[in-house]
Order: C-alpha cells, then sequence, then structure tokens
C-alpha cells in the first residue's frame, strides 16, 4: 500500500498532478493533511482516537477482515480512528487520545508513537527530499499552565526525519489563509476544536493577535457527560451526528445540556476575544469592517453560526464586525490554509 | 501620511533612538509578526532605518516627527522628554523647555537603562534541534494496508498561494 502510494504520487508528480508541498492540520480530534493534485486538493485523513482491546489472533485476523484499523505495541491491541469510537460506545468506555488540549497528551503513555503512525499516514513519504511541510499548532493557552514549545519540536523533529522541511502556522492563521483571500487576508479565524479554540486576528495576512483557550468541545461533552451521567464518548457521538442549536423545543436531556454548553463556550471565546483587544492597547486603524470565520469540529451543529451571531449582537466586540460566516469546510480550513502557506513557500524555490 | 500604529511605532523609536522589534512590540502592543510587518514596511518607506537587529528614525522619520505632519506623534512624550531635561539642570530652564524637541542623549540613555531592567525579558534566540526518532517502525499494524480516507475537493487555491506570496514579500521590504 505504502509503495503503492509512492508510486502513484511520482506518477502524478511526472504527470504535474502532485505538486510540490503539504499541509497538515494536527488536531486533538482529527489529523488531516492537504495535497495539491491538479485542480483537486487531496484530503487525507484519520480520527485522533485509539481503544484498547483483548489481544489474540482470532481478534486481528476479525479485525483485519473488517478492515478495521489496528496497531500492536508490545502485548497490546488497539483500536485505531473512527472505529476506536464506535468500539468505545459499544463497550460504554471512553476512547483515549495521543492528544489533549491541542498538544501531545502528558499523561497518555502510548501518545508519542500513536501520534506518529497517524501523522505518518496521512502525510505519507515527502515527493522530494526536503518537501514544505507546515503543520498547525496551536495559540499560547490564555487559561492554562502550559506552554507548546515541546510540542512543536517533538513534531518538527518527527517530520524532519520523515524527510520533510517542516515549518509551524498557528491554527487560527490557517482559517485566515484558507477563507480569506478576497479580504485580502485580514479578519478573526476562529477554530473550535476538540481540545482548544483557536482565535487568531489577522491584518494583511499577519497575526496582530493569536492565542487559544483549552474550553473546547471536549470540554462540553465532559460537563454534559457530569451533568446527564453519561459517557463522554457517547455525548460526543450525539453531537456530532444529530445536534440542532437552533432547535428551541422537543430537545432531550443531552440536547438541552450541549446547547446550555454551546452558549457558555462561545460567550467565553467572544468574553477572551474581547480581553485580547483591551491588552493590545492600540488597534490597527482597519478602515472595513472585519469578517469573522467559524471553522473546526465543534462549529458543526446546524444553528451554529446563527447562535454565534446572537451572542456576538449581545456582547460584542471593539471593532465593527463584517460578516460571520462559517468556513467552506469547516473540518478542512486549516489543512488547506497550511497548504496555502507550504504552495506559496514552495513555489518561490 | 501614517496610520495611527505607525506613528505609535516612530514615537516608539524616538523615544529610545535605536530599538529592537521586541522593545517597540513592548510599548506599542500587537504581536511580534504585526510590529515587524509594519517596522518593514517603514524601512521601505523611508521612514525607518535598520541595522544589527536595531531600527532608527530615517530623515523621512525625524522630519515627521519634527514637522509636527503627523496628528498623533506624541507631544506627551517630547513634553516629558523636555521636563526631565529641565529637571536635570535645575530650574532655570524650566520656563523655556516647551519648545525643545531634541531629547538629550542622557536622559535617554537612562531611561534606555530603566526601560531594559523593568522590561526585557530572555529571548530564547537559538533553534535548537531535537531529533525524534521513528517509533512507529517497531509498531504492527494495517493502516497502511487499509489506507487512509482520501477525500477530494475541486479547488483552486492558487489566487491565494499568488496573494500571500505577495505580502509576505512586501513584508520583507
Amino acid at each position: 500500500m505504502k509503495k503503492a502510494r509512492r508510486e502513484e504520487e511520482a506518477i502524478g508528480a511526472l504527470k504535474g498532478e502532485v505538486e510540490r508541498g503539504k499541509g497538515i492540520d494536527i488536531g486533538t480530534v482529527f489529523i488531516k493533511c492537504a495535497q495539491k493534485e491538479g485542480d483537486e486538493i487531496g484530503f487525507r485523513s484519520q480520527r485522533n482516537a485509539f481503544f484498547e482491546v483483548e489481544h489474540t489472533d482470532f481478534t486481528k485476523k476479525i479485525l483485519d477482515n473488517s478492515k478495521v484499523k489496528y496497531i500492536v505495541k508490545e502485548d497490546k491491541l488497539y483500536v485505531v480512528g473512527d472505529e476506536a469510537l464506535q468500539f468505545a460506545n459499544m463497550f460504554n468506555k471512553e476512547t483515549r487520545r495521543p492528544l489533549s488540549r491541542g498538544v501531545i497528551s502528558p499523561t497518555e503513555k502510548e501518545a508519542l508513537p500513536m501520534v506518529e503512525l497517524l501523522i505518518k499516514s496521512v502525510v505519507g513519504e515527502p515527493t522530494y527530499k526536503g518537501e514544505i511541510v507546515y503543520f498547525s499548532i496551536p495559540g499560547e493557552p490564555l487559561d492554562a499552565d502550559f506552554n507548546i514549545i515541546y510540542h512543536i519540536k517533538m513534531l518538527e523533529g518527527f517530520l524532519k526525519t520523515l524527510g520533510y522541511t517542516p515549518k509551524s502556522i498557528n491554527e487560527g492563521h490557517a482559517i485566515i489563509l484558507s477563507e480569506l483571500a478576497e479580504e485580502d487576508f485580514t479578519g478573526i479565524g476562529l477554530s473550535f476544536g476538540g481540545g482548544m479554540v483557536n482565535v487568531c486576528l489577522s491584518f494583511m495576512s499577519v497575526p496582530v493577535f493569536k492565542f487559544s483557550v483549552t474550553k473546547a468541545g471536549d470540554w462540553i461533552d465532559q460537563q454534559v457527560a457530569m451533568a446527564v451521567d453519561e459517557t463522554a464518548s457517547r455525548v460526543s457521538a450525539i453531537k456530532e451526528s444529530s445536534l440542532d442549536l437552533s432547535k428551541e423545543e422537543g430537545l432531550s436531556k443531552i440536547e438541552s445540556a450541549l446547547s446550555i454548553y454551546y452558549n457558555h463556550l462561545i460567550e467565553y471565546v467572544i468574553e477572551n476575544i474581547k480581553q485580547e483587544f483591551s491588552k493590545a492597547r492600540r488597534l490597527p486603524r482597519i478602515t472595513k469592517t472585519i469578517s469573522i470565520i467559524l471553522s473546526g469540529g465543534t462549529s458543526l451543529p446546524k444553528g451554529f453560526s446563527h447562535r454565534f451571531k446572537q451572542i456576538l449582537d449581545q456582547l460584542k466586540l471593539p471593532v465593527p464586525v463584517g460578516p460571520v460566516r462559517m468556513a467552506s469546510q469547516p473540518l478542512r480550513s486549516v489543512a488547506k490554509g497550511a497548504l496555502v502557506a507550504a504552495s506559496a513557500d514552495e513555489s518561490k524555490k | 501620511m501614517l496610520s495611527g500604529t505607525e506613528a505609535d511605532i516612530i514615537n516608539s523609536v524616538a523615544r529610545s533612538r535605536m530599538v529592537t522589534k521586541d522593545q517597540i512590540r513592548r510599548q506599542v502592543g500587537f504581536s511580534l509578526d504585526y510590529i515587524g510587518f509594519l517596522c518593514r514596511d517603514l524601512v521601505r518607506r523611508g521612514y525607518l532605518d535598520f541595522s544589527n537587529g536595531h531600527y532608527f528614525l530615517a530623515k523621512k522619520g525625524i522630519k515627521t516627527l519634527l514637522a509636527e505632519e503627523t496628528p498623533k506623534v506624541d507631544r506627551e512624550l517630547l513634553k516629558e522628554i523636555a521636563g526631565e531635561v529641565a529637571k536635570e539642570i535645575g530650574g532655570e530652564l524650566k520656563k523655556a523647555v516647551k519648545g525643545i524637541k531634541i531629547p538629550v542623549k542622557e536622559i535617554r540613555k537612562r531611561k534606555d537603562l530603566r526601560e531594559k531592567a523593568g522590561q526585557e525579558a530572555v529571548k530564547i534566540k537559538t533553534d535548537f534541534e531535537f531529533p525524534v526518532e521513528d517509533e512507529t517502525l517497531a509498531l504492527e499494524s494495517n493502516i497502511n494496508k487499509i489506507g487512509t480516507k482520501l477525500e477530494k475537493e475541486k479547488l483552486n487555491i492558487d489566487k491565494s498561494v499568488e496573494l500571500f506570496k505577495k505580502f509576505k514579500q512586501r513584508g520583507k521590504g
């Protein structure tokens, strides 16, 4: 398969189809790689989760036959990717995650090999030695006592080992490169992810401020799970499959709790943006209104952007706000923005 | 004509004579990237000069500062510096300081030292390259056999790439 992929890329490169440069979104929930292939962009993705199952030859055979992805490490067998979530729900347990709150999990002992394998499976081998790859990183968290240096250095080192020239890009900034070309890359990019919400205010493609907060999708799942006595995995499954934030009546207990915590999260993020504006003391003189782009898996439920606008209207930012809209593909915009940066660097070579 | 933030930068450079991007950022606010972007643009337009990691006023910058072309130029700062000069050399000059626009070197040096002692944080300048082993080589997995989920989208990012390149080049001056 690996060989086939390499051949496919080599033939593509000869035909002028696969272009140089890749963008990877390394998120708490998904890892996604974008690569230009002719007039299309190919997105390869993996869910960033795993679940331990009993290690027997029989289990492995069943998993192989059902095309369920697994990893064997020492004497342990782990189901990885989307199926890990299904297994966790089946056993009424939680999945394990290599990343927590946007960075390599300090408490998960299998974090590093697991995240390396998942990254390797989506990014593949470089088209040529030293190919530029931009990988997304979170902003410094405002509400947690950790920094992101270890996370960046480990990912950078690993991508180098694979033969790439790695460069990092802030997640919110990547959204701006992906979605705001028409506005000269000026606006606010918001990525509502699983472990973090990332925010970046950019002026003419240059980040003015960027930060993250560690309340995000996982926080909603945990709070709701505690409130209604469910597992976070089950709450997450409902949130991802059927939550409608525009619905006001006939909500189940879980949906009601989700709606409450979504409101809380949005308000929390907007208040933090307001604080960053006030910390900046002086604002750039932007004559036009600022567009806001909403993105990320936690922004996917129906009615999210409407809820965001409602709360923003009440709280107000200290700058004139223009359109508030969802990214064209909320799960792909970070990888796409990273690809824009990688392609720009590659074409300068 | 300078924008408000650009005038703030000119004031900040005037205040300290020679300053790093980081020192300007501390005084003006915003991210280092954004301040760098504006400074490079001011160098390109002839307001600032740049040497050995420090920005200082170029002819056009000094002219702007003296000619009062920019409403945002910090008159308060000029008054403050003038006030300090007055204190330094005694009460006699107190009445005449209103017109003084060029700060005295000694005052500035002392001000620089005060600022450095109080505000300068340690900046990590080295880029430590940490070799990370490929731990996946020791793992058994069927991921490559099954493959990853591939979705394709018809998208043209060429315009975005070109525009981003243009902005990056402009920023570099």
